[in-house]
């Protein structure tokens, strides 16, 4: 499984690849400074509350997500290369947990990596800058970190909502990034429909792993050429 | 008698529609079997199906003896292929392409790869994106990656589109030198029939997604009933002249101008000849060999073709 994996990533684009993996987390990790020093100064009201609007911030690599949806699945439909992979002794289930393993393990990877920038950064901002009411509490410390592992699985499960009906299915792209842009936005759709988030959040990590779940044991037949 | 490949009775219906009919074919180790058939008759299908690319609806194929299921695809480890056209990560290198291919194999040479690349007399593109590519080299690179584990099983589909004439001589040269010394066994398509005619030992005919028939070249050669083909302007006259001339008997009228001679007692000179001698005007006159081509159009059309 490693090693279909390992042939994922060698089958990229891997400059644009790399050039997403650069950019993201790098607009991302200013981005708590933004919304405290030009939207609104309660954002930083207490670390409690920055590492809260950095969740909402991180939730951005849900269309990493499906931008490597795009490129490892609808983009080897749409050069027929797939007929390559099908054409090796592996099984289509095979095949497809591999793909969709290695996007998960980016995806949880490159999040809990701009996570940790991110804290860093307005940390040390912080402490030239003041925006922060407060110093960071052993607790807060524990929050972040536990959080920075749990969300960031939390939205690797959420990117994968498009992969089984938009993705394998279909093979649409541009609705595969439609449907991850509404989803970064669940936490202002939730209050505007005045849905409990938290509940969100579960209903959206339970389509994601439903749609992982669908794409892998109907590979066979979704996944026909 | 072993077979390196079996299918029996494949069925393969998309979405109610049968592409491919209770099909079984069977083919021997070290043969080269050729798939006839017009475009959409059913032949990429059934090579789509023996690689494992897409599944049959009903019915089983056995590649050296083990049954290829989406579970048991390890047998394709021992088989190449080019299906439709040759396809390429074209970002990448030409290189690249089949270490990616080797790599999914589990077997890594450079040496071989190198092989490959000379066999189909492609050098010094080994670091050449394939977008940059022709459809001929392309195609090149393409039977260079099926041939580079050296497979038990090649199948090819329309292996020579793309390539100029020099490039499907090579081609079959090439096929004909991995058959006889490595044993290797290929199923090849082609509308071509001249260039299957000159490699394949065994044809099977597709039409509409049926087997219609499978017949070796020997057996086409052995059938061969060679005949002259006249375009004459008085068809009523020329008949009686080779009647009562030439005691031809052997005959047929095949249009308004057209007369097929099945004797061969007389070559097309002498006809000729005798024809002018009494005023007979003869647009065209030419011995014809049956080949593979009139079999097939024999086969699809019902003996038809050129009527």
């Amino acid at each position: 499984m490693i090693k279909l994996m390992r042939l994922e990533w060698k089958k990229l684009k891997q400059k644009s690849v790399i050039g997403e993996v650069i950019v993201y987390p790098l607009i991302i990790m200013f981005l708590p400074i933004f919304f405290i020093e030009v939207l609104n100064y309660d954002f930083g009201q207490s670390y409690a509350a920055v590492i809260e609007l950095n969740f909402f911030i991180q939730m951005g690599f849900i269309l990493f997500g499906a931008s490597l949806i795009n490129q490892v699945f609808i983009d080897e439909y749409k050069n027929k290369t797939i007929s390559l992979s099908f054409s090796y002794p592996f099984s289509r289930k095979k095949l497809f947990a591999a793909k969709i393993l290695f996007i998960a393990m980016f995806v949880f990877l490159l999040t809990m990596a701009s996570y940790l920038l991110t804290g860093i950064v307005t940390y040390f901002y912080d402490q030239v800058h003041s925006i922060i009411n407060g110093d960071p509490t052993f607790s807060d410390i524990i929050t972040f970190f536990s959080q920075m592992i749990f969300r960031s699985l939390m939205i690797t499960l959420i990117s994968f909502i498009p992969l089984f009906y938009l993705g394998v299915w279909k093979r649409a792209t541009v609705p595969t990034v439609i449907v991850a842009i509404v989803t970064m936005q669940s936490s202002y759709l939730s209050s505007m429909l005045n849905l409990n988030f938290n509940l969100v959040l579960v209903v959206l990590c339970l389509l994601g792993s439903l749609s992982i779940f669908l794409s892998i044991v109907t590979a066979e037949k979704t996944g026909e050429i | 008698m072993e077979y390196i490949v079996q299918m029996n009775r494949l069925t393969k219906k998309i979405k109610e529609k049968e592409l491919i009919s209770d099909i079984s074919i069977h083919i021997k180790k070290g043969e080269i079997y050729g798939l006839l058939g017009s475009n959409g008759a059913g032949k990429t299908t059934i090579l789509k199906m023996l690689t494992g690319i897409t599944r049959p609806t009903k019915g089983e194929i056995l590649i050296l003896n083990k049954r290829l299921a989406e579970q048991t695809k390890s047998v394709l480890a021992r088989v190449g292929s080019i299906i439709e056209y040759p396809v390429f990560f074209e970002h990448l290198t030409a290189f690249e392409n089949l270490k990616l291919h080797c790599e999914y194999l589990g077997f890594f040479d450079e040496h071989e790869m190198k092989q490959a690349l000379q066999l189909v007399n492609l050098k010094g593109i080994e670091e050449k994106t394939v977008k940059d590519f022709s459809l001929g080299m392309k195609q090149r690179l393409g039977i260079a990656r099926a041939i580079i584990t050296k497979p038990e099983l090649i199948v090819l589909d329309e292996p020579t589109n793309g390539l100029d004439p020099i490039g499907i001589k090579d081609m079959r040269h090439l096929i004909g030198m991995l058959n006889k010394e490595y044993g290797m066994t290929f199923v090849i398509s082609s509308h071509i029939l001249g260039e299957l005619e000159q490699i394949v030992d065994r044809v099977g005919v597709i039409h509409h997604g049926k087997l219609l028939n499978e017949i070796t070249l020997a057996d086409i050669r052995n059938e061969r009933s060679d005949y002259i083909e006249l375009v004459v302007t008085d068809v009523k006259q020329a008949v009686y002249l080779l009647e009562n001339d030439l005691n031809l008997s052997n005959m047929k009228i095949i249009q308004d101008r057209k007369i097929r001679i099945y004797d061969t007692a007389f070559t097309p000179n002498e006809i000729s000849k005798t024809l002018i001698l009494h005023d007979i005007e003869i647009e065209e006159i030419k011995k014809h060999s049956n080949s593979l081509e009139d079999y097939f159009y024999q086969q699809i059309n019902g003996g038809n073709g050129d009527d």
